[in-house]
């Protein structure tokens, strides 16, 4: 279950970014998890949900996945074909089997961060303390 | 609300995006990891620079062999390497004591409860190698007992090793491709059970090497010293 710590330190990147944003509170975030990256989303998605709720400005953050599928390369006929684990299915091209290597990334990826900062009535942007809770 | 969704995303062009608070969307495109790869980074260079340390990441399942591959590889260096041992474990010196017994420094990771080590923590433990010795040839990691999550975690290991014992099945490979993905060096271990196991030694090479064409695979039995000189071989050949 190291997708707990990889919640962990998603959360504490999140909450470095909102500091020097001067952002009050992150309101959607969007990690890329590739297919190699040995990581179960499902559990990657429930470690966050538990570990989001250490900070106001992370409780309320929601998360959106982007998983691209695993590609393959077969080393008989130099196919390209995308299809999951694991790697003795024969290749849609010649049928080879054991011949395919994954060429899919083992990359994770945190790919974009949306934001909220807290104006005044003169429209100028006023840093909040983390304790606030700003969704009230 | 989105209206368009039903998420809970403001809505695109809204109220709430425009007025009060303010949303600002931030193109990141950084790795989740990024800090503990810094970590790994700094552990590299200071196992270079402190020890003149090459570092081996050693990966398997509880009780794959680990220990027994590091005891029998410290007793055979005897006189001629110095090694290190770093001890992740969740939890008791076991194996900590056991090595130690050899005549060794070994400095145990307990990580209570954590299911692999990670990089400021092997700092810490190579702050306490370094402490001890002014120079070292070899430090091994012994990773705690775990097939999947260590693979995730870059230690600031020059080397990765992935160890598969044969009564765990020649399958696995196949079912864990990330540690073979990631290792070097690939040791099928415990070979001296191949006649009582269903374990095909030619199955687990095709699979690994589909994984990763690169892994070198060197089959052994720690315990009653074949194979070890291959694996010794490898380790000499480290050294300029």
């Amino acid at each position: 279950m190291h997708e707990l710590s990889l919640a962990q330190s998603l959360v504490e990147q999140l909450l470095v970014l909102a500091a020097e944003q001067r952002a009050t509170r992150v309101v959607r975030i969007r990690v890329r998890i590739e297919p190699l990256a040995g990581v179960v989303t499902d559990s990657f998605s429930f470690g966050f949900e538990a570990v989001k709720t250490i900070s106001a400005v992370t409780r309320d953050a929601i998360l959106e996945l982007d998983c691209p599928p695993a590609s393959y390369r077969c080393l008989a006929c130099g196919r390209l074909s995308e299809h999951p684990l694991p790697p003795e299915i024969p290749c849609p091209g010649c049928g080879a089997k054991n011949r395919q290597l994954p060429t899919g990334g083992d990359q994770l990826l945190l790919l974009q961060v949306e934001l909220e900062e807290q104006e005044t009535d003169n429209g100028k942007t006023e840093p909040q303390p983390r304790e606030v809770n700003s969704h009230v | 609300m989105c209206e368009q969704c039903g998420c809970q995303s403001p809505q695109p062009g809204g109220k709430a995006a425009e007025k009060n608070p303010k949303t600002m969307l931030l193109e990141v495109n950084r790795r989740l990891l990024a800090a503990n790869d810094k970590q790994a980074a700094a552990n590299r260079r200071l196992a270079e620079e402190k020890l003149g340390a090459v570092v081996i990441n050693l990966i398997s399942s509880p009780g794959g062999g680990k220990t027994t591959l590091l005891a029998a590889t410290i007793d055979r260096l005897a006189g001629r390497r110095k090694i290190g041992v770093l001890e992740g474990d969740i939890e008791t010196e076991r194996d900590a004591e056991r090595l130690r017994a050899h005549g060794i420094p070994v400095v145990a990771l307990t990580t209570g409860g954590a299911c692999h080590l990670d990089a400021p923590l092997v700092n810490r433990g190579l702050q306490q190698l370094a402490a001890k010795e002014d120079r070292l040839d070899l430090v091994f990691i012994e990773n705690v007992g775990n097939l999947v999550c260590p693979a995730t975690f870059d230690l600031g290991e020059h080397y990765r090793v992935v160890l598969l014992s044969v009564p765990e099945g020649s399958d696995k490979p196949a079912k864990y491709p990330r540690a073979f993905l990631t290792s070097q060096v690939f040791l099928v271990s415990k070979t001296d059970l191949l006649p009582h196991f269903d374990f095909s030694l030619d199955e687990v090479r095709q699979d690994a090497l589909g994984i990763n064409p690169d892994l070198k695979i060197l089959p052994l039995a720690a315990k009653d010293g074949v194979g070890l000189d291959a694996w010794l071989a490898w380790l000499e050949t480290l050294f300029p």
